[in-house]
C-alpha cells in the first residue's frame, strides 16, 4: 500500500514537493510509518538535522486531528506530518 | 462579530495594527491590549534576514478559533479578539503575530493577550525557517505535539 504523507515544516527537506508517498506493508500503522521515515532518513538525509524527526513528529489525519500510533492506514490516505511547532 | 482569526500570506499583504484596532474597537471597551511579534535580526549569536512561516492551514484557523474561544471562556465573555499570524517570507521588522483585544477591563484584556500568545505556540501548526545573512537556513526546534506518553 501506499500512503501521501503532505510535508510541514522541516520535513520539507525530504522532498522538492508538498507531498511523498511512501510504500508500506498492507495494514500499516502510524508506528510502521515512523519506522519507515526513521529508515528513509538515516539511509538519505543522515547530514540532516531529521534524525529525531520520526520519534518528535506527530501525525494528523486527514480530519485535522492528533492520531496516536495504533491508527490503522489506508491505501492512498492522506497523512500529515507535524513537526514540532514553534510559531508566534 | 467578536472574533477574527487569519493566516496571512505576507507577501501578498501585510499584517496591520489600524485594521486590529478598528476590529476591536467598542463602546464597551474599557481597555485596549494589543500584543505585535516581529522578525528580528538576530537568534542564538546569527544574523538572522528573514524568516520564512510554514503553516497547517486549517488546523491553524482551528487552534485559533479554539485558542481564542478558551480565552473568553476563562477571561471575559465580551471580549473581542483579533489575531493574525504571518505565513510565507517575512523579512526582518515584519510583523509575524498580532494580537489585539477589546474587554471591559484591563487585567483581562493583559490575561487574553498573554494566554493567546503562549498557547498559539503550544497549540498551533506553524513552523519557523531562519534566513541568516551568510545564505544559510535553518528549520528552528520546538515544542512536539505527539502525545507525550508516546515518547520514549
Amino acid at each position: 500500500m501506499e500512503i501521501q504523507l503532505k510535508l510541514y515544516g522541516s520535513s520539507k527537506i525530504l522532498s522538492d514537493k508538498d507531498i511523498l508517498n511512501i510504500q508500506l506493508p498492507n495494514n500499516s500503522n502510524i508506528r510502521k510509518l515512523r519506522d519507515t521515515l526513521t529508515k528513509i532518513i538515516s539511509e538519505k538525509y543522515s547530514k540532516s538535522n531529521l534524525k529525531n524527526l520520526p520519534k518528535t513528529a506527530a501525525f494528523f489525519s486527514e480530519k485535522d486531528e492528533v492520531i496516536n500510533d495504533s491508527y490503522k492506514l489506508s491505501n492512498k490516505e492522506f497523512i500529515s506530518i507535524i513537526p514540532p511547532i514553534g510559531g508566534g | 462579530m467578536s472574533l477574527h482569526a487569519a493566516l496571512v500570506k505576507v507577501e501578498e499583504e501585510k499584517i496591520s495594527s489600524e485594521k486590529a484596532k478598528k476590529f476591536i474597537a467598542s463602546e464597551r471597551n474599557g481597555a485596549e491590549s494589543i500584543f505585535v511579534g516581529k522578525v528580528r535580526n538576530e537568534n542564538d549569536g546569527k544574523k538572522v534576514v528573514a524568516v520564512t512561516y510554514d503553516a497547517h492551514d486549517q488546523a491553524v484557523i482551528k487552534s485559533f478559533q479554539s485558542i481564542c474561544n478558551n480565552a473568553r471562556n476563562k477571561f471575559d465573555k465580551n471580549a473581542k479578539i483579533f489575531l493574525e499570524h504571518a505565513k510565507g517570507y517575512a523579512p526582518v521588522g515584519e510583523i509575524s503575530i498580532l494580537i489585539a483585544v477589546g474587554s471591559g477591563h484591563r487585567d483581562e484584556a493583559f490575561k487574553i493577550c498573554r494566554y493567546i500568545l503562549e498557547e498559539v505556540k503550544h497549540q498551533s501548526p506553524i513552523w519557523k525557517k531562519e534566513h541568516y545573512i551568510d545564505g544559510k537556513d535553518e528549520w528552528l526546534p520546538g515544542h512536539s505535539l505527539r502525545p507525550k506518553k508516546e515518547i520514549k
